[in-house]
């Protein structure tokens, strides 16, 4: 589809744990996407396995519950032909009374090969790789900090949209302050060569946006100007409660996404979420449901991303 | 009891450098201090150029004996002083239960002298059980021994608590020692809000929690005539409060730590979200972290504490936002401060610095304890040696502290204490020392 990134042929594929995506140089990303256009391809096939990680066992540990990116691993992981193991945990592993550093010991005496984590606390996946001595650890989630793979998914599907993503501008409207999705997306999205504009209520909006080199603009009329793409974050409810914003009615009338908002952004630009989507919140079902909307777009390339991550890190090149 | 006698050290008195580089300690005291002193029947220490400085004196550690003695006990805290140089330790009220009555005070100083280290002396709560609802037995636990009243952990619940207190102890009684900070800012902060809280999602303390309690404080005082010590300075505004007050006259102290004055907040982003950096008040930015250089040298801060606060290994290490507030930091509190100094601020005097870890925190002590932290004739003999060329690598696993981690565990360190005394007593001795 896009001649620029496959030309850039095979690299060293240097990585083998995933935290984040600060960790990747422009290259990098750029070839991860390369790899996920040809593990897509396998999506489509009659039969769709590739023995990539036969014999591999993979731990998809989750400390918070999200099944939509524990199933994208697990598909990709079965694709792979890899041997999938669920294990999840109810609650914190406080309240199992047993520490995360005896919970990563158990797996790497069972033998997992790849840990993917999701855990609600910032730092978490990091202390893991700390602590495996041999595992792979790919995060699906630490707390408020990062989420490597949903931010891959994004670039990727914006990059089949868009070819090359350097000069594109991206607006990312909503609760940046508590978004995982939003700290990794913008660094994906810079590192690949976009602007990145934030908009939101200023009470869900970090005090020092500097720090995330990005612009904010209260106004998302403003903010979305010109954008390539337009990224509504999710809003969630209990968010209200903390009292940082006054009620979802005036959140939706002011920061929610419909088609009339899309009509200062580029023509054609597209909408995009990483779900599960909050109807007439954050978006709106006309938006949402129509012609410039890539939502599952992004599932699917979720799978197709978490493959070519998981083929890179644990099996393929190295 | 035996006569040492200290040669050829340079003798750093409390305040300055002297020209002298001999002292004698006869039982306990500093008797002599000149040079080519005659004393045949004494043990002689040769210093070859080392520093003999007062022993440190420490306002705030905690030591969570009673009730969480896994974590640290007054024994391993005194015995972990006595390894970073430090003579003197006040031991933080905010135990299990809280120091609030004078037994309690009682039972902080026993086990301290049990210990045979740095001498504990107590601090009392300000509010009973550091309940923040009524005044404790300020004037008992002040007979008892008690030398400061703190609810450190959290501040003096209300203004209106904070005002009776200030007035009640007035200028005869210990100081009270406030954890500046706002309660309704602070709740579920975990890490600076600046830079660090923006790039990690984890909800941030404003500067403002301290500089709004900070403000408080000063503000009672102004009205009432008492006075206070605001604790852990960590902010450039709440610091440029207290500026301000000195130069009005009123008599408002502080101090900071050891780590605000050598870390700020990259120091958690770069790691990756350690938890061994999570401390309350929480690393701040690099401005802040400056401006409490400039307060050390203008004479806004007062003193240096390590702000002492032990976990076990095993309630530490976890991951960031699970992992309790604290950091560790007694045995090699000094040499990161010296050996900061010495490649940041080269300009600034040794002797400020020990100055601010010596005579001037127990200047601000009751009257009994105020000639701590000097070296004059007829003073208790509280002396540490510090070796200036000595490189150590920090090793936790070596600490008598049960706490087993920092945040310079590995790093190479120049410039450490070798040998401590407590009242002409060695009670401890680097091995490889001397």
């Amino acid at each position: 589809m896009n001649a620029m990134p496959s030309e850039i042929g095979q690299i060293v594929w240097r990585h083998k744990n995933v935290i984040d995506v600060d960790c990747f140089t422009r290259e990098e990303l750029y070839f991860l996407l390369d790899q996920a256009r040809h593990m897509e391809n396998v999506m489509d096939r009659p039969i769709k396995k590739v023995p990539v990680l036969r014999g591999k066992m993979v731990v998809n540990l989750f400390f918070e519950n999200s099944t939509r990116t524990r199933v994208s691993f697990e598909l990709a992981e079965k694709m792979l032909s890899a041997d999938v193991v669920n294990w999840s945990v109810q609650g914190s592993s406080q309240a199992k009374g047993e520490t995360m550093r005896d919970t990563a010991w158990t797996l790497e005496a069972m033998g997992a090969d790849i840990v993917v984590m999701r855990h609600g606390a910032v730092g978490a996946a990091q202390y893991l790789a700390s602590k495996l001595k041999r595992a792979i650890i790919l995060n699906a989630g630490d707390g408020t900090h990062a989420h490597p793979t949903q931010a891959l998914l994004d670039l990727y599907t914006a990059w089949k949209h868009l070819g090359d993503l350097e000069g594109k501008k991206i607006t990312f409207v909503g609760d940046v302050l508590h978004s995982r999705v939003a700290r990794s997306d913008i660094i994906a999205f810079k590192t690949a060569g976009c602007e990145v504009v934030l908009s939101g209520p200023p009470t869900m909006m970090p005090n020092e946006v500097d720090a995330l080199g990005c612009k904010y603009e209260k106004d998302p009329k403003k903010a979305v100007e010109n954008a390539d793409m337009v990224y509504l974050l999710r809003i969630q409810k209990e968010r209200q409660m903390d009292g940082l914003f006054p009620s979802v009615d005036e959140y939706h009338r002011w920061w929610g996404a419909d088609d009339e908002l899309m009509k200062y952004a580029k023509p054609g630009a597209l909408a995009m979420h990483p779900g599960p989507i909050n109807r007439g919140v954050e978006i709106a079902s006309t938006l949402a449901d129509g012609h410039q909307s890539v939502i599952l777009e992004q599932v699917r390339s979720g799978v197709a991303i978490r493959m070519a991550l998981l083929y890179l890190c644990g099996g393929g090149v190295r | 009891m035996k006569k040492i006698l200290f040669k050829g050290f340079k003798i750093f008195n409390g305040t300055d450098f002297l020209e002298s580089n001999e002292v004698l300690v006869e039982n306990g005291k500093i008797s002599k201090i000149g040079n080519d002193l005659d004393c045949n029947d004494a043990e002689i220490i040769d210093g070859f150029g080392k520093i003999l400085s007062p022993g440190f004196v420490d306002l705030h550690a905690h030591f969570r004996d009673p009730g969480g003695e896994w974590n640290e006990d007054i024994t391993s805290g005194a015995k972990a002083g006595a390894a970073g140089g430090f003579t003197t330790l006040v031991a933080m009220p905010n135990t299990k239960p809280a120091i609030s009555e004078p037994s309690l005070v009682e039972y902080v100083l026993s086990h301290g002298k049990a210990a045979g280290a740095s001498r504990i002396l107590p601090s009392g709560c300000v509010s009973k059980n550091r309940e923040g609802k009524e005044m404790a037995e300020l004037l008992k636990m002040a007979e008892a021994g008690a030398v400061f009243f703190t609810d450190d952990g959290s501040p003096v619940a209300t203004s209106a608590l904070l005002r009776l207190a200030l007035m009640y102890t007035g200028e005869d009684q210990p100081r009270i020692m406030e954890h500046p900070e706002d309660a309704s800012l602070f709740k579920g902060g975990q890490v600076h809000e600046g830079r660090v809280s923006a790039l990690s999602g984890l909800k941030g303390i404003p500067a403002a929690s301290e500089e709004i309690d900070v403000a408080r404080g000063i503000a009672i005082v102004r009205e009432i005539g008492s006075r206070i010590h605001f604790t852990h300075l960590s902010s450039k505004n709440a610091l440029e409060r207290i500026r301000q007050a000195k130069k009005e006259g009123l008599n408002v102290t502080c101090d900071t730590t050891f780590h605000h004055l050598t870390l700020n907040e990259n120091a958690v982003i770069n790691s990756g979200y350690n938890s061994r950096y999570k401390v309350n008040p929480p690393l701040r930015s690099i401005e802040d972290q400056k401006s409490l250089w400039e307060g050390l040298q203008d004479g806004t801060i007062d003193a240096i504490v390590t702000d002492h606060a032990p976990w076990h290994l095993d309630e530490k290490d976890e991951p960031f936002e699970d992992a309790p507030f604290g950091i560790a930091s007694l045995e090699c509190a000094a040499a990161v401060l010296i050996d900061f100094k010495d490649k940041n601020y080269p300009d600034v005097p040794l002797e400020l610095i020990l100055k601010k870890m010596t005579s001037a925190p127990a200047s601000l002590m009751p009257k009994k304890w105020q000639s701590l932290g000097r070296i004059e004739e007829g003073l208790l003999a509280d002396i540490t040696l510090i070796d200036m060329e000595r490189t150590r690598v920090v090793d936790c696993s070596t600490w008598f502290s049960k706490a087993r981690c920092c945040p310079w565990e590995g790093i190479a360190l120049t410039g450490w204490p070798v040998m401590t005394f407590v009242e002409g007593k060695m009670i401890w001795q680097d091995d490889e020392d001397l």
